[in-house]
């Protein structure tokens, strides 16, 4: 795997000029990562490509390789890929389309590069995929949008064009990617592959999945159960098919739907509903510590804190009675309401008082915008605290956009999720939940 | 393919699922000796069918010889392969297994009836299933009360419904079929017991 997440050399077969092309969109990326290793492009018709010089063939490249990347047509991939293996490249990624996915003529060819590589024991990802990235590395083989910033999320995708739009959307957010990896039609490593190698990435916190389809569902539940880091999966595809005429009552119930949620959960797996909670839920698990079902709401508004207590009961997460002392106009139960008028020393006694309190696990902080808020104070206030108890999450929400930037900016830079709405705050947690 | 009332019968034998006291009829007579020796309340059933009961093919509650008699020449009018059985009362369960062409082994547990058809309160496993895990099945069902007994009525024996869903497990996971449906499935507070079977071959 290191030739793929960090080779040492890497050769473009497909580079090219021309506007709005894959081989345009991956030269751009690769040269991004140009001081971090030796970058070759390729391309017989093109004596260079974005002002770099351009080798006719492969072997026309005197160095050893460690990573081809292939994105020419695919009636002349196997050619290549043949020349790949003369040169003894370490690794493929295979770009180009018009394989396996297409029927079965693509996928007779797609066999014999399969069979080909697997004799030659050359590692292979794809074809069909939009590549893969690693920040941290300076690597981006692929041809999404722009390189996005390096963090603990290793995501994994069944669709390419799914990637680009998370990538793209991550643009001005402040969590960031240990590993993006687009699968393609995993004619050589697959998904499990994939998962096992996150589980051993030190950068990597969280793996978020995306897929549409397993090929070997219980293969992929056997391994997943396996994994210790939390997994998220979003799974596109829940419309019932039509089911056969004849069939048990058994058959008839037991919809794909249903059968994945069941593998998901019986697996560990959090599974999420929206491209929005796969992003919110990945980012809670980026950041913060697991913690077991006890969880403290501290708010300087009633209804915010109602709101979070109804979300709370409808997924069973425990919110333990209070046992400390407290001022009298305080609500005096969980969800604390510290009311309106709390100033940012009543916020540090709350939250204080709720991670002291053993059977409190962690906590969801609700801030409203009134007169006396010092949204930054209490930011930092809430920075302090994690930092005295590292092993309880912290979640929060500061509603708001105007006065509450500065203390979102701050917080989310110290690794506290903060989201915008009281039940994406509860989702949060109720992922982070063991 | 669905199997027959034999073929079915000597799966459920081999993994120690219950099934009600149950008898082929080939004649009145035959009929009547099987009442002479079980007794009575019992159920006539045509046999292989997937939904016996849309087409009448079923008649329950059966209470004394004459009744019998009767149901007999009604429902010989729709099949010639008959079943009789032993009437159990209780909670009506749904079990079922199949295998899942992306997953592999699956069970299936919820309550029968109406609940399963249009409430939909059932839960699912990969199998091969731990105690642990067939007790969670049981318990996530929304209607889970009725089993432990509500309103005066007393509950069924969860942990016999535990080891049906084992059995049922371990059938899935060792033989070659594709699905199988125990629909009912009657729990009263005495007994746990298959009334009806299904296998797809």
């Amino acid at each position: 795997m290191k030739y793929i997440f960090n080779p040492k050399s890497i050769a473009l077969i497909g580079a090219t000029d021309r506007a709005g092309s894959v081989g345009k969109g991956l030269a751009i990326n690769l040269l991004e990562g140009k001081k971090k290793r030796a970058l070759f492009f390729v391309n017989p018709n093109r004596k260079n490509v974005l002002n770099k010089k351009t080798y006719p063939q492969l072997k026309d490249i005197k160095q050893g390789i460690d990573l081809a990347v292939i994105a020419v047509p695919a009636k002349i991939v196997l050619q290549i890929v043949k020349e790949c293996c003369e040169k003894k490249v370490k690794a493929i990624i295979i770009i180009s389309s018009g394989f396996a996915e297409i029927g079965h003529k693509g996928a007779v060819i797609q066999k014999q590069i399969q069979g080909l590589l697997e004799r030659e024991n050359i590692s292979l990802i794809g074809p069909n995929c939009l590549g893969i990235l690693r920040p941290s590395a300076g690597l981006n083989v692929s041809f999404a949008p722009f390189t996005p910033k390096a963090g603990r999320i290793t995501l994994i995708s069944q669709s390419g064009a799914l990637l680009d739009s998370i990538i793209d959307a991550s643009f001005n957010k402040s969590y960031g990617f240990s590993a993006i990896i687009s699968y393609g039609n995993e004619a050589g490593l697959k998904l499990t592959d994939f998962l096992k190698w996150a589980d051993n990435d030190s950068k990597t916190k969280v793996i978020s999945i995306y897929i549409e389809g397993l090929k070997n569902g219980r293969e992929f539940f056997e391994i997943a159960k396996k994994i210790k880091k939390p997994i998220v999966v979003l799974k596109g595809g829940k419309t019932k098919t039509s089911q056969k005429a004849v069939s048990s009552h058994t058959g008839a119930l037991a919809g794909e739907a249903e059968i994945y949620s069941t593998a998901f959960k019986q697996a560990g797996i959090f599974e999420v509903e929206s491209i929005e909670q796969f992003l919110d839920v990945s980012k809670a698990l980026a950041w913060q510590p697991r913690c077991k079902n006890g969880i403290g709401i501290v708010s300087n508004g009633g209804g915010v804190a109602i709101l979070a207590a109804d979300y709370c009961d409808k997924y069973n997460i425990v919110l333990p009675d209070l046992k400390f002392k407290m001022p009298k106009k305080w609500s005096q139960n969980n969800p604390l309401d510290i009311i309106g008028d709390a100033d940012s020393e009543d916020y540090a006694l709350a939250i204080n008082s709720l991670l002291k309190q053993e059977n409190i696990y962690g906590l969801i902080v609700l801030q409203t915008v009134q007169i006396m808020t010092d949204s930054l104070k209490n930011a930092k206030i809430i920075i302090e605290a994690k930092k005295k108890f590292k092993n309880k999450p912290i979640i929060t929400t500061f509603l708001g956009e105007k006065n509450t930037r500065k203390a979102v900016d701050l917080l989310e830079k110290n690794k506290i999720p903060n989201y915008s709405d009281p039940l994406e705050a509860v989702e949060a947690i109720r992922a982070l939940i063991k | 393919m669905l199997l027959s009332f034999e073929e079915t019968q000597i799966i459920l034998k081999k993994y120690k699922i219950p099934y009600a006291k149950s008898g082929v009829i080939k004649s009145e007579k035959g009929l009547l000796e099987f009442a002479k020796d079980v007794g009575y309340p019992l159920a006539l059933k045509i046999s292989n069918a997937l939904h016996k009961t849309d087409v009448g093919g079923v008649i329950l509650d059966i209470e004394n010889k004459k009744e019998l008699i009767e149901s007999y020449k009604k429902i010989s009018k729709i099949s010639k392969e008959i079943i009789v059985q032993e009437m159990i009362k209780g909670e009506k369960i749904i079990m079922g297994a199949k295998t899942d062409s992306v997953f592999g082994p699956i069970v299936l547990f919820g309550l029968g009836g109406i609940y399963v058809e249009i409430l939909k309160d059932i839960s699912f496993r990969l199998a091969p299933i731990t105690r642990v895990e067939a007790k969670e099945m049981i318990s996530e069902i929304k209607g889970y009360d009725i089993l432990k007994g509500a309103r005066g009525k007393q509950g069924v024996k969860i942990d016999e419904l535990e080891t049906m869903l084992l059995s049922l497990s371990d059938l899935i996971v060792k033989e070659d079929i594709k699905e199988i449906d125990l629909n009912p499935v009657i729990a009263n507070s005495k007994q746990t017991i298959a009334v009806d079977a299904k296998i797809l071959a």
